[in-house]
């Protein structure tokens, strides 16, 4: 999640309320401030529903709100500004999206152009899935000539990128550049790359990977442009998010006149959205009870513009919102300015009767008679690998309907179990330094053929362990969940031959036991004799 | 506590008795069993053991027959009667006598006649063989010019041996002298025959007749040996269950205390139950193969229409995502990311109110191992589905539950959860930790219930059990639950604390 950092000074005064009350009701709006607060600054974490709350004036406007010093809808003016983008056909297949804006009379300090481009990425990550959805390009409007051109240009183009020096192609940019290489993916297999140039050929920006060093912000810049491209209606809000950021730090917002084939467009468009919304609508989803003009409060607190009538409350949703596409998201905000602790938490009116799932009530009675015999209970991970589970075994996976995944994050963990006798013996090669007998089992699921079975294996190691042990424990376990198997000499690679049995129901096989073959031990490092048995005894 | 043996080997070594042997004879013990008392009251500080090495002489094979039978030369010497010509011995083993007649001057021989000389005692070394016939010597009391003789006939052999002395110590003969003064005691009531009885028998339960700590079977008065009922016994381990399953089970007894029903599903899920029906877009993050366990095969999925038409175009009060929602996605198959797809399928398959279900199972996260982070870990979900139910009953339900496992102290700040609107994140307070975030909850949105024609709110609550296990059992590393120490299963006690 985005973590923004808050210098209590600068939010003291862009709130007007001191650091205590400010500090103070922070989470409660709805943030994760952990233990990351310093002398001078706190790094809180925001959800990723709300990309407003990244930047310093964007919590500051939430906060002067949620602790009532100033509610209701932010009226942001924006100026008529001469300055034309136009679309060109050639872009549309690519990235055809595009909201831009002019943002006038800006003084920048180092900290605030970092704060900008922490914004900026911020937004790449929470609204733009990583540039691929809306990506942004702020420009010192000084150094370009408007009207601008937004269009798809042939790879070889070359300009020089931010940060550099030398000219590179747009294809080598791709290849060379540290932003090309982190999402040049995102152009995978276009002819054309998106461009947007002023009126002398000049490159603004390579959206979504790179500016042109030519327009890079500085601390004399006064006048930005700011491009925001991408595939979706999320590109207006995360410009929407910007220019309103930035106007809370005293920049005077000019529209820029989007021209296109299927229609010209004034941008940006920061006029509110209005919702209905009834309050015992509210009340039937929170739990309280509000009268309308008490929801109406509530959410000018949330800066949402709110008017009580009759019994709905008329509602204006600010520009810079992204989360809201349900009441139910009015509600919550609702919910959260007057305070989750206020709510009355008590316990609904349902009656019903609880009931365990048959399987827990297997496992109870195979915990029952493991534990009688002596037995540890384990619970291995059922995860594993196809040399321990199968090499190792002496077993083959063909036909074991064994599950592996697509990405192993380790080559320890690639297949799901389909039997747990390997992990038990996994178990006592982590445990060789401490005393024998050991004599451990485990009732959980393997996976066969993508469905959940259910199994308890056992397994007994000590210099005195043999067929005979094993054959008491698989007696009294059959005796005691009353399964009815029949015994046949087994055939399974892991025991030792003429050691082993198969167990058998309907003729249908439903596990084995016997002493586990040396050559099995010795892949574990295991040095003593060990023997095991594994039962099926369900699936879901 | 003193066994009848060790007292009296202890009573024994306190008279002056100092070696195995000589204490074995005196009690009529096997040495073995004399050695392990005397090793037993050495622990103790009662007596002191000191070992050493000894070369112990024995007799060989033909040592024996000659300890037996005579030496060769007496036997030559009594067959010689008043004397008797060389040519007539015949038998070898009297000529073997003849050299050790003459070494040892009993006879002469005088133009081929062998004649005795005067009466030939009975040698030291032949009082040697005798001796060792009864039994292996300490070389250091044989004489040794005889012993070198028999050596040099190879009749006798010498090997080393350890050998024990024992001394008696302060404590022990203060020990020994009481023991004496209580039987003497026991004498002096009346008792003289009175003697410990080491095991409770058929017999006793049946016949004995009991005056106080004293019991008669058939005229004899005995009184059960008294143990230090104080000294440590063998360590036993009952089998048990995992720590963890008790933690797991306290919670799902919790869970069915507050009338929930139990579900289950499968680890392998598609996309469709595990994300899309959750109204996760299709494009969002958590999807992604960096963050999901996916597999390399397609589910069959149910009618997806509504599902698709949610995501696309909204519905139910809701604008929706846009895009293009596509059902090959929907249908790759991943190991489930949490409990939720489980709890939306069982609710398509019981729209009606009321329904209350848990789950308490393993989920799977693509998330390197190491002390707190494991691909598959448990999650607890609990889901109240009713006619009029509000977001204040759930943090009603959350009290309760965090009131039972043992938390009083909840309070509740925003949360942020994709499927739950409004969401919220439980916060408990644990001495030592301050506030700890426990899971989280929400009302399920209208785009997850909606296209499963699922009218009424859905309460819905999730934590992480292995978190809880953190915290209730102590644990540093999340990895000892599922790859055990056996030490930690043997030592965590039953009624550990949860």
């Amino acid at each position: 999640m985005p973590v923004v950092r808050l210098y209590y000074e600068d939010m003291e005064r862009l709130i007007g309320a001191s650091r205590d009350t400010i500090m103070g009701r922070l989470a409660m709006m709805g943030a994760d401030i952990g233990k990351r607060a310093e002398e001078e600054h706190v790094d809180v974490e925001f959800f990723p529903d709300r990309p407003d709350l990244y930047s310093a004036e964007g919590v500051a406007r939430a906060m002067q709100g949620f602790l009532g010093l100033k509610t209701g809808l932010v009226e942001y003016p924006v100026e008529e500004g001469p300055i034309v983008l136009q679309v060109e056909e050639s872009v549309k297949s690519v990235r055809p999206i595009i909201g831009c804006a002019v943002v006038r009379g800006l003084s920048f300090t180092s900290e605030a152009i970092e704060s900008l481009m922490g914004l900026q990425e911020d937004l790449h990550w929470g609204l733009g899935r990583n540039r691929r959805k809306v990506a942004i390009g702020v420009h010192d409007l000084s150094r370009v000539t408007p009207p601008f051109r937004y269009f798809g240009e042939d790879p070889a183009r070359k300009f020089v990128p931010l940060d550099f020096t030398e000219e590179m192609s747009m294809q080598e940019i791709l290849q060379k550049h540290p932003k090309g290489k982190g999402y040049g993916h995102i152009l995978q297999g276009c002819e054309r790359y998106p461009l947007i140039v002023d009126c002398k050929d000049q490159v603004l920006s390579f959206p979504p990977i790179i500016n042109g060093e030519l327009t890079s912000v500085t601390e004399e810049t006064e006048d930005l442009f700011i491009d925001v491209t991408g595939t979706d209606g999320m590109v207006h809000k995360a410009l929407n998010i910007v220019v309103t950021s930035l106007a809370e730090r005293g920049g005077r917002i000019e529209s820029v006149v989007v021209k296109r084939s299927e229609g010209d467009f004034v941008s940006p468009n920061l006029q509110p959205s209005s919702w209905t919304v009834r309050a015992a609508e509210a009340n039937k989803l929170i739990g309280f009870d509000l009268k309308p003009p008490e929801l109406a409060e509530c959410l000018r607190r949330m800066r949402f513009g709110a008017v009580a009538n009759g019994s709905e409350v008329r509602v204006q949703v600010p520009a810079y919102r992204a989360d809201i596409m349900h009441s139910w998201d009015i509600f919550e905000d609702a919910a959260k300015a007057y305070g989750f602790d206020r709510l009355d938490a008590c316990l609904p009116g349902t009656v019903t009767v609880g009931r365990a799932h048959p399987s827990e009530l297997r496992k109870a009675e195979i915990r029952e008679v493991m534990a009688g015999l002596g037995y540890l209970e384990t619970m291995p991970f059922t995860l594993t690998n196809e040399k321990m589970h199968f090499q190792w075994m002496r077993r083959s996976p063909k036909g074991a309907g064994v599950v592996a995944v697509l990405h192993p994050i380790s080559e320890l963990h690639t297949i799901l179990r389909t039997s747990l006798l390997s992990s038990l013996l996994e178990i006592f090669a982590m445990n060789q330094h401490h005393p024998l007998p050991q004599r451990i089992f485990a009732a959980g699921d393997v996976v066969v053929e993508k469905k959940t079975r259910m199994h308890l294996a056992a397994a007994s190691i000590h210099s005195g362990a043999n067929f005979s042990e094993v054959r008491s424990a698989v007696d009294a376990v059959l005796r005691e969940l009353a399964i009815e198997a029949e015994i046949v000499p087994s055939q399974d690679g892991a025991l030792l031959p003429g050691r082993g049995g198969d167990l058998l129901v309907g003729g249908q096989k439903i596990g084995c036991f016997g002493e586990l073959h040396p050559l099995v031990l010795g892949s574990f490092g295991l040095e003593q004799p060990a023997v095991g048995l594994e039962i099926e005894w369900g699936e879901l | 506590m003193l066994s009848k043996n060790d007292e009296k080997v202890l009573e024994a070594i306190s008279e002056g008795d100092s070696d195995p042997q000589s204490i074995a004879d005196k009690l009529g013990m096997k040495v073995e069993a004399v050695r392990a008392s005397a090793d037993a009251l050495g622990e103790q500080d009662l007596i002191k053991v000191t070992k050493s090495v000894a070369e112990i002489v024995s007799l060989t094979e033909e040592g024996t027959k000659y300890a037996k039978e005579g030496l060769p030369e007496r036997n030559l010497l009594q067959s010689l009667g008043s004397g008797k010509p060389i040519s007539e011995l015949k038998d070898p083993a009297l000529k073997i006598g003849l050299g050790w007649l003459r070494k040892k001057n009993w006879a002469t021989i005088q133009g081929g006649v062998i004649k005795p000389l005067d009466s030939a005692t009975m040698g030291l070394d032949e009082v040697m063989l005798q001796d060792l016939l009864a039994g292996a010597k300490n070389i250091a009391d044989l004489h040794k010019k005889s012993l070198a003789d028999l050596k040099s006939r190879a009749l006798v052999a010498s090997s080393k041996s350890k050998e024990w002395r024992y001394v008696i110590t302060g404590s022990g003969r203060s020990l020994a002298e009481s023991n004496k003064k209580y039987s003497e005691s026991s004498t002096a009531f009346g008792y003289s025959n009175i003697s410990y009885l080491e095991k409770v028998t058929s017999e006793v339960i049946k016949n004995g007749i009991w005056d106080g700590k004293y019991v008669t079977i058939d005229g004899n008065r005995y009184e059960f040996r008294p143990y230090d009922v104080t000294l440590a016994a063998d360590r036993i381990i009952p089998g048990k269950k995992h720590p963890y399953q008790r933690l797991i089970d306290f919670m799902r007894e919790i869970m069915l205390e507050m009338g929930f029903v139990e579900i289950k599903g499968q680890i392998v899920q598609s996309s469709f139950w595990n994300f899309d029906a959750l109204f996760q877009p299709q494009d969002h993050p958590a999807r992604e193969m960096q963050d999901t366990f996916y597999l390399d095969s397609l589910a069959d999925i149910p009618d997806y229409s509504r599902v698709k038409e949610m995501h696309e175009c909204g519905g139910a009060g809701s604008a929706g995502w846009g895009g293009c929602w596509k059902p090959e996605v929907a249908r790759q198959e991943v190991l489930r990311t949490h409990t939720t797809g489980v709890t939306i399928k069982y609710l398509a398959e019981h729209p009606e109110p009321p329904v209350k279900a848990f789950g308490i199972d393993r989920v799977y996260r693509r998330e390197a191992i190491d002390a707190t982070h494991t691909p598959e870990f448990e999650q607890l979900e609990g889901i109240v589905m009713d006619r009029d139910v509000t977001f204040s009953h759930l943090l009603g339900i959350l009290k309760e539950f965090y009131a039972k496992m043992g938390f009083e102290e909840v309070r509740f700040r925003p949360g942020y959860f994709p499927y739950t609107e409004p969401s919220v994140e439980p916060e408990v307070f644990i001495e030592g930790l301050g506030w700890v975030e426990l899971g989280g909850a929400g009302v399920f949105r209208k785009e997850v219930t909606a296209p499963f024609g699922i009218e009424h709110p859905v309460l819905a609550w999730g934590l992480g059990v292995s978190r809880v296990a953190m915290l209730k059992l102590g644990l540093k590393d999340l990895r000892l639950l599922y790859q055990s120490d056996i030490e930690w299963l043997r030592e965590t006690p039953v009624s550990i604390k949860l």
